[in-house]
């Protein structure tokens, strides 16, 4: 067993000097680098920040920071290739944070507006935004409007849970025979398969979910008008199916082979070894696949928006799956078109949601699956 | 060791008697045939079978499986055949038959006895627990087949006496829906046999654990070939609905297809610069005609009310600029970054922050790509919808997944090569530039492929952020490489095309979809025209995800000989 946790303090010591020996790194490269290359990419680096400030601002100049960035990329990489290579890819890997934080900051910046219009009091502290989880109604367009996303949140609760339990055990399952019990060459025809079940567009899901499942469920069930969360449900986890099916069968790879040729060794049979050795290990990986399956689930757009009824409502019994009003990408997708001002910013105050949930689910998937990593590598 | 000569190796012929439970599950692999025809209406419930109406058939079948099941559990325990069943059935069987008998004893409390909610909730407890601790404190050759089989004759006798017939229904209380036999009974029987064929499955493996093994892997194989059956089915009946559609017209022969010129700069020999023109007669003339010598009208035509056979031409164009976009922006992006993560940087919290980032964008629901292009390109572009947000758009949700998969190839070329090439002294960019990046480039090319089959079929993004007109004409399709200008003051470069706002195919299905369910006297046929057009996307994205599929094996093939 390693030892204790560290103290707070020992934590900080190692942060601290982490972070010194990164700046000796930074000034022994810079003292290292020949002087016209230092120019070059303090150019560089100063006209690409300026491009993006540009590009922000809507500049007519961004044009000439991005010709200045360019011709200075030109000379390093002409004089200093390996120094100027070094500094591209690590600003290339700098956009990926970019672009995640954009999205944050310009999702949050749009949706302002509706939360300051919703706030509620509690104990006489304003909260933005809290009108939109404690009321129902919905009501954009006649006065007092009132925007509230608790119908949309039922309705994606009920289609991703329903999701879940099509995608979660079916998933799991053949994953299982993806990797465990599936002859060679009938792996080699399963697997393709599962990809190209990923690879089906929504829409063409939506497509025939609209022409074809949703009036037979209207006439086989007798429902009013057409748009059940079963049926949204059953087709968003046959959309999920494949992610929970990759991911776990990398998890279940992963379980060295020794384990369970030990097993085996024992007498026990192939189930047997699944059940008690290869699942038990491969449990993180495992609940990380379900976990993606669901954030994947929950951000399903188009099936649900063509196959829903689209007016924002929450069924008088909570649970009655029969009948499908609206969930927080429907809402999206079918008034984009239609709204202004402030339902506009509703719109972006559901994406908000949509984008915090699915990043929590995100990063806590990939939590457990270092997790799984540490213990199976063998330096627990 | 004295316990080695009564250990069996291998368990010896089945006899006859122990074929028997695979014949029973054989039956119900028949039984579950017709029940799913039943449920998909390719028969009735009151068609008549050798004189006799489906409903009976299916209700006589189960009682017959549910008996067999009772007789394996019963023979087994009076030890006349030879099985090994352990101490109990186990606690996931037993919960699974609880839940099954809570709710049966839930449907008989409700609805035959009509008890209020505590009668019927008393009612589904005691059968509930009655079937769990059969399970549970039983021998697992009753425990397991007693309460399956008594489910299964159940249901069987129901339906063979009429009790639920062709003329039945039931609306549960304020659900506002009405069940009716011919979608409840085949229900009913396919989740029966489902149970039944598990504890005959068990009963073949002769109980214990070869007995939950076989019963496992009964199932395990069952929702395997499900998953199959569904895609097949999916992708044939796309393609048997869509096929008239699309071929309608089609001829072939030289001349006889529409014409299509290429042109730069509008194919003349002017340029406009500060506002003049000048004609440069020193220039060649930018532009090149070609005929072809098919004329498919589906893939060729726009939809217009004077076109004879509306076509999806502007569509497909919209859709192939994307991808050239998105390709155009992501690519670089996503290897330079695999490079430095995989190549320069060291584990720590940058690399961390990264991966962190790059998964949580991968997950990003595409509406919300969509809206983020909404608020940050369509200002910075003109302030409509364009183009190039669409591709942009595209390109921030191809990233991620081109710097996934690159990294992944990158890290999986063997150390090897990087210590052979330091050893010839070879410094270490010029390494990644000629051994690394030439190695990794099937796996990079692999995951580019089967990134853009992803985003080609994506709506959303592009809803927000390109989407204009509901069937475009044949003549409003977008010409790119037309529509560069040069002009005197900055951005220096002008593209009236890049800033237009078109169709591609999944917007095209979109917005036909929203017609069928209005008035549009455009197309004659918008439902046909719908499933050619569903098929041309599938037709599409298929492909990019087989040659995807294709070139990741063969260049596994051809890495591991």
């Amino acid at each position: 067993m390693s030892d204790s946790t560290p103290t707070g303090q020992a934590i900080l010591d190692r942060r601290l000097n982490a972070v010194s020996d990164d700046l000796e790194a930074l000034r022994d490269s810079v003292g290292d680098a020949p002087p016209d290359a230092l120019v070059a990419g303090a150019i560089g680096s100063l006209s690409l920040f300026a491009s993006f400030v540009g590009f922000l601002l809507v500049s007519p100049l961004t044009v000439v920071a991005m010709i200045v960035f360019l011709v200075a990329t030109g000379y390093g990489w002409i004089r200093h290739q390996a120094l100027t290579a070094r500094a591209v890819t690590l600003a290339m890997t700098a956009s990926t944070i970019t672009v995640l934080g954009l999205i944050t900051v310009f999702i949050f910046l749009e949706a302002i507006p509706v939360f300051q219009y919703s706030s509620g009091e509690v104990f006489g502290i304003t909260v933005p935004g809290l009108r939109m989880f404690t009321q129902t109604k919905w009501e954009p367009v006649s006065q007092p409007h009132r925007f509230s996303l608790l119908p949309m949140i039922h309705g994606t609760v009920m289609v991703t849970v329903i999701a879940t339990l099509v995608a979660g055990p079916l998933g799991v399952a053949a994953a299982l025979f993806i990797s465990e019990i599936a002859p060679p060459r009938v792996r080699e025809a399963v697997k393709p398969a599962v990809e190209i079940l990923a690879g089906i567009p929504s829409i063409v899901y939506g497509f025939i979910g609209f022409t074809i499942l949703s009036p037979w469920a209207s006439d086989q069930f007798d429902i009013v008008g057409q748009g059940t969360y079963l049926f949204v449900g059953i087709v968003v986890g046959l959309m999920a199916l494949p992610t929970v099916v990759s991911v776990a069968e990398d998890a279940l790879n992963s379980v060295p082979e020794s384990m369970k040729s030990g097993s085996l060794a024992l007498g026990t049979t192939d189930w047997q070894t699944m059940t008690t050795i290869t699942l038990p290990a491969a449990f993180s990986g495992v609940s990380a696949a379900v976990l993606l399956g669901v954030g994947r689930a929950i951000g399903e757009t188009m099936a649900a928006t063509v196959m829903l009824r689209n007016s924002p409502a929450i069924p008088e019994k909570v649970y009655n799956v029969f009948y499908g009003y609206e969930t927080l990408t429907s809402l999206i997708a079918s008034r984009y078109g239609t709204a202004h001002g402030n339902h506009m910013d509703a719109l972006f105050a559901a994406g908000v949601v949509l984008f915090i949930t699915v990043m929590f689910l995100s990063i806590g998937s990939q939590m457990i699956e270092a997790r799984m990593n540490r213990k199976l590598g063998g330096e627990e | 060791m004295s316990g080695v000569t009564e250990s069996e190796i291998y368990r010896g012929q089945t006899t006859a008697i122990e074929a028997v439970p695979a014949v029973v599950v054989g039956m119900a692999a028949v039984l579950f045939a017709l029940a799913l025809a039943a449920l998909l209406e390719l028969v009735t419930l009151t068609d008549r079978v050798a004189g006799v109406s489906m409903i009976v058939v299916l209700g006589s079948l189960l009682v017959l499986i549910g008996i067999a099941d009772v007789a394996f559990g019963v023979g087994s325990r009076l030890e006349l055949v030879e099985t090994k069943p352990e101490p109990n059935a186990g606690l996931v069987a037993a919960a699974a038959f609880g839940g099954i008998w809570f709710v049966v004893g839930g449907l008989i409390g409700s609805q035959t006895l009509g008890a209020g909610l505590v009668g019927w909730l008393a009612v589904a407890l005691l059968f509930g627990v009655a079937a769990f601790g059969l399970a549970a404190f039983t021998r697992e050759d009753v425990g397991s087949t007693l309460p399956a089989g008594a489910f299964a004759i159940l249901a069987g006798v129901v339906f063979l006496t009429g009790a639920i017939g062709p003329a039945w229904t039931w609306e549960p209380n304020g659900l506002r829906v009405t069940f009716f036999p011919k979608s409840i009974v085949p229900l009913v029987v396919l989740f029966a046999v489902l149970v039944a064929g598990w504890a005959a499955a068990k009963a073949y493996g002769g109980f214990g654990a070869r007995g939950r093994h076989v019963g496992a892997h009964l199932l395990i194989y069952l929702n395997a070939g499900a998953i199959i059956a569904v895609l097949i089915g999916l992708v044939a009946f796309v393609a048997v609905k869509g096929y008239p559609a699309v071929v309608q017209g089609v001829e072939v022969g030289l001349g006889v297809g529409p014409k299509t010129t290429i042109a730069l700069f509008g194919g003349g020999n002017t340029i406009a610069l500060f506002g003049v023109s000048y004609t440069l007669d020193l220039l060649p003339k930018l532009s090149y005609t070609v005929v072809w010598p098919i004329d498919w009208p589906f893939l060729m035509n726009g939809a217009a009310l004077l076109t004879e056979i509306d076509g999806v031409l502007p569509a497909i164009v919209g859709t192939v600029w994307l991808v050239i976009g998105a390709v155009l922006f992501a690519v670089p992006l996503g290897v330079g970054a695999a490079v430095f993560l995989s190549e320069y940087a060291e584990q720590g919290r940058f690399t961390q922050a990264v991966e962190i980032a790059t998964n949580g964008l991968w997950s990003t629901p595409s509406i919300v790509f969509g809206l983020f292009g909404y608020a940050f390109l369509i200002p910075r572009f003109g302030g409509n919808k364009s183009l190039i947000s669409g591709m942009l758009t595209l390109g921030f949700m191809l990233l991620p997944l081109v710097v996934i998969t690159s990294r992944e190839a990158m890290l999986s070329v063997p150390d090897e090569y990087r210590d052979a090439s330091a050893a010839l002294g070879v410094s270490k960019w010029q390494t990644i530039r000629s051994v690394v990046l030439p190695a990794a480039l099937p796996g990079v090319v692999t995951g580019v492929i089967l990134g853009v089959g992803r985003i080609a079929g994506e709506t959303a993004p592009i809803l927000l952020t390109m989407a204009g007109g509901t069937f475009l004409p044949g003549n409003q399709t977008v010409d790119v490489i037309g529509g560069f200008e040069f002009v005197a003051s900055p951005p220096f470069v002008k593209n009236d095309a890049l800033l237009q706002a078109t169709s591609a195919l999944p917007y095209q299905v979109y917005a036909l979809i929203k017609a069928l369910g209005g008035n549009q006297n455009l197309i004659e046929n918008p439902e046909a025209f719908g499933w050619g057009l569903v098929l041309v996307l599938l037709g599409v994205v298929l492909s990019f995800y087989a040659v995807g599929i294709v070139t990741r094996y063969y260049f596994r093939k051809r890495l591991h000989g």
